[in-house]
């Protein structure tokens, strides 16, 4: 395994091939009348073609190792705020789109770079009640109520 | 004349009073996103697109196609000011606009980029007007096996122009029109690669997959790497570009706008490439290229008028044959779809109203955008100021709540979420996704037509050999597939990657 290309297409190559496999389940049909599996199978086929040439191409590069992508400083921001949304989405449903959408961008506004609380609280409160205002009231978009009832 | 009474209608439709309103909103919102970087016209358009389905669809489709433009006018703001561009099809802004704005000459280009954008805005609209309905005309003639090698070959010139390496893109379309295909089978009813999932049996949302490709992995990549900006300090004065600025500019303008235009037809980058092209071609015929990159006047005009002209001409292909040229056009295809109208050669037929209000909206836009952009340039440089801790939590929840008042389903903002870590991995390891969303757009129209052309032929692919266009079209896809391979053009491919990088 030498460089990042490779590692990407061994990824592809198992997507496409499983693409592939799945698809004959629903049917390839025959030539003059192709089956709901025909074209994804076809994709699928494409998908692990490729890859194969991307794996073998060998494209000579500078430093290509998993540990160079992430050499920023502040990568952990990555899984934080997406493990953040996660659990907004889970939540949603529980705590009403006030109370979640409140504690999310309270968090993402703190967790980043520490603002000081009465930001936060402002930043918060305002984000909270524009979003509230602007889909549900104006464009009347059906937000969840949690069990406080908004 | 028929086109006058056509231009007539499309006025009477544009200047309703709620149109007018739209195509503002969308002209805001699309100067917004381009000056704001890290959300682009493609994020955007996703996000509104909810919020758009009580209106009429016509005037959904003007806004819509105003933030589309508006971006590629907010883009040029943020190139010059702060040496970032805001919106790909910007960089080349870059080189000589910042430079100008060192030198004190800020206002100049500011103005410049505004009115190079106006004038080859307009004159690409004039181009579409004239030459989109004999387009229609011709593509009236299309079977089904036409259909699928144009849209084989709309999608091999996306991959062929993509910065990164051709297997690799075309892998992403490959992914893409599996994407597509997932969901019941319209011919036969059987769900398909649904694993009894009740909100995939309508087929992955084009949606959330593009909120999660476009907007929230281009936020966790800002999050990472802390975009650094500095907006340039300066008085920012003498908007009205002089004597001597126009004598310089108006060739460069002229021939920004028919080279965009053009490029903007075809598949993939074509504001990005065009404006590419347009300043390269300008510091060939300019008495004075070693001073381009030093801030000459003619490398921000030039590069404005063709990504403006190319946001023009890339309505052609989706308005006259359904297919969409790049990834916004895709977004635009998907609304119509929604709207419950086929895009395609019947369509300036069927819905007039539609055609030709959206392109005269597109005129009045441009107005606004130089009203928006040259008096008012101050607020966007404040906006440009807004730390982006503060920026980026609202930006997140616009997505979740744009996945999900889709359907109210908390499965939306799932299906967004892994895209959002999708499309994460995808730009560390240099996947593009553009032809991912394009292929899934095309996925179940390229299935049917290929279905019907088999069925039509009895099972023999030579259908696609046999038809004179088809033929002519196949042999496009078979060559760009083959060039990349000798090694010449590779090196130029290499050249043209590391200058978009």
């Amino acid at each position: 395994m030498k460089n990042n290309d490779q590692r990407s297409s061994l990824f592809w190559l198992i997507v496409g091939l499983a693409i592939a496999f799945y698809s004959r389940k629903y049917g390839l049909g025959t030539l003059p009348s192709p089956g709901p599996g025909f074209l994804p199978f076809l994709s699928g086929v494409a998908m692990a073609l490729l890859a194969l040439v991307v794996f073998f191409q060998q494209i000579p590069r500078k430093n290509d190792t998993l540990k160079s992508l992430w050499a920023h400083k502040k990568w952990p921001a990555v899984p934080i705020v997406m493990a953040s949304l996660i659990v907004y989405a889970v939540a949603l449903g529980f705590l009403g789109f006030v109370l979640d959408t409140f504690l999310l961008t309270a968090f993402l506004l703190r967790v980043m770079e520490p603002l000081n609380w009465k930001t936060v609280l402002a930043g918060a409160t305002g984000a909270t009640a524009g979003s509230y205002a602007v889909f549900h009231l104006w464009l009347e978009a059906q937000l969840p109520a949690g069990f406080l009832g908004f | 004349m028929d086109i006058l009474a056509n231009v007539m209608l499309g006025f009477q439709v544009a200047l309703q009073p709620a149109n007018l309103f739209f195509c503002f909103m969308g002209v805001l919102i699309g100067t917004l996103v381009g000056v704001l970087p890290g959300l682009g016209p493609v994020a955007a358009m996703s996000l509104l697109l909810p919020t758009t389905f009580h209106l009429s669809p016509v005037s959904a489709v003007i806004m819509l196609s105003g933030i589309y433009y508006g971006a590629m006018y907010g883009g040029s703001t943020t190139s010059i000011l702060v040496n970032i561009p805001g919106e790909a099809a910007s960089v080349v802004t870059c080189l000589d606009g910042y430079q100008m704005a060192r030198r004190g000459r800020a206002g100049a280009a500011l103005g410049i980029a505004a009115f190079a954008s106006f004038i080859a805005g307009t004159l690409s609209i004039l181009g579409l007007m004239l030459l989109a309905p004999m387009l229609a005309e011709v593509a009236l003639k299309f079977g089904p096996p036409e259909y699928f090698s144009l849209m084989l070959l709309g999608l091999v010139i996306v991959t062929f122009l993509a910065g990164s390496s051709m297997p690799k893109a075309l892998m992403m379309a490959a992914f893409g029109l599996f994407l597509g295909l997932v969901g019941m089978d319209i011919m036969t009813a059987t769900p398909r690669f649904t694993f009894d999932i009740y909100f995939l049996m309508d087929g992955v949302g084009l949606v959330p997959v593009v909120m999660g490709l476009f907007g929230i992995s281009e936020v966790l990549l800002n999050l990472e790497s802390k975009l650094d900006r500095e907006v340039f300090e300066t008085k920012i004065k003498g908007l009205l570009p002089n004597r001597k600025d126009w004598g310089d500019s108006a060739w460069p303008i002229a021939r920004g706008s028919v080279i965009g235009f053009f490029l903007g037809i075809l598949p993939g980058g074509g504001a990005v490439i065009s404006s590419f092209v347009s300043y390269g071609v300008e510091k060939k015929l300019s008495d004075r290229p070693q001073q381009f990159g030093s801030g000459v006047i003619e490398g921000v005009a030039g590069p404005e008028a063709a990504n403006n002209a190319a946001a023009g001409g890339a309505f052609i292909p989706l308005l006259t044959l359904g297919i969409p040229a790049n990834a916004v056009m895709a977004m635009l295809l998907g609304a119509l779809t929604i709207y419950g109208m086929q895009p395609g050669p019947m369509l300036i037929k069927q819905h007039p109203d539609l055609f030709w209000g959206v392109i005269t909206s597109m005129y009045i836009g441009n107005i606004m955008l130089l009203v928006l952009n040259l008096p008012l340039i101050g607020v966007w440089v404040k906006i440009l100021k807004i730390p982006y801790e503060l920026l980026f939590p609202l930006i997140l929840l616009f997505c979740l709540i744009g996945a999900f008042s889709l359907n109210n389903s908390v499965g939306e903002i799932g299906l967004m979420l892994v895209f959002g870590a999708v499309g994460y991995l995808m730009k560390k390891f240099d996947y593009e996704a553009a032809p991912l969303v394009l292929a899934m757009v095309l996925g179940p129209m390229m299935e049917n037509a290929l279905r019907q052309s088999l069925i039509m032929a009895n099972g023999s692919a030579a259908i696609f050999f046999t038809r004179p266009i088809s033929l002519g079209v196949a042999l496009l896809v078979l060559a760009l597939l083959i060039l990349p391979m000798l090694p010449w053009v590779k090196k130029k491919r290499g050249v043209i990657a590391e200058i978009i990088e």
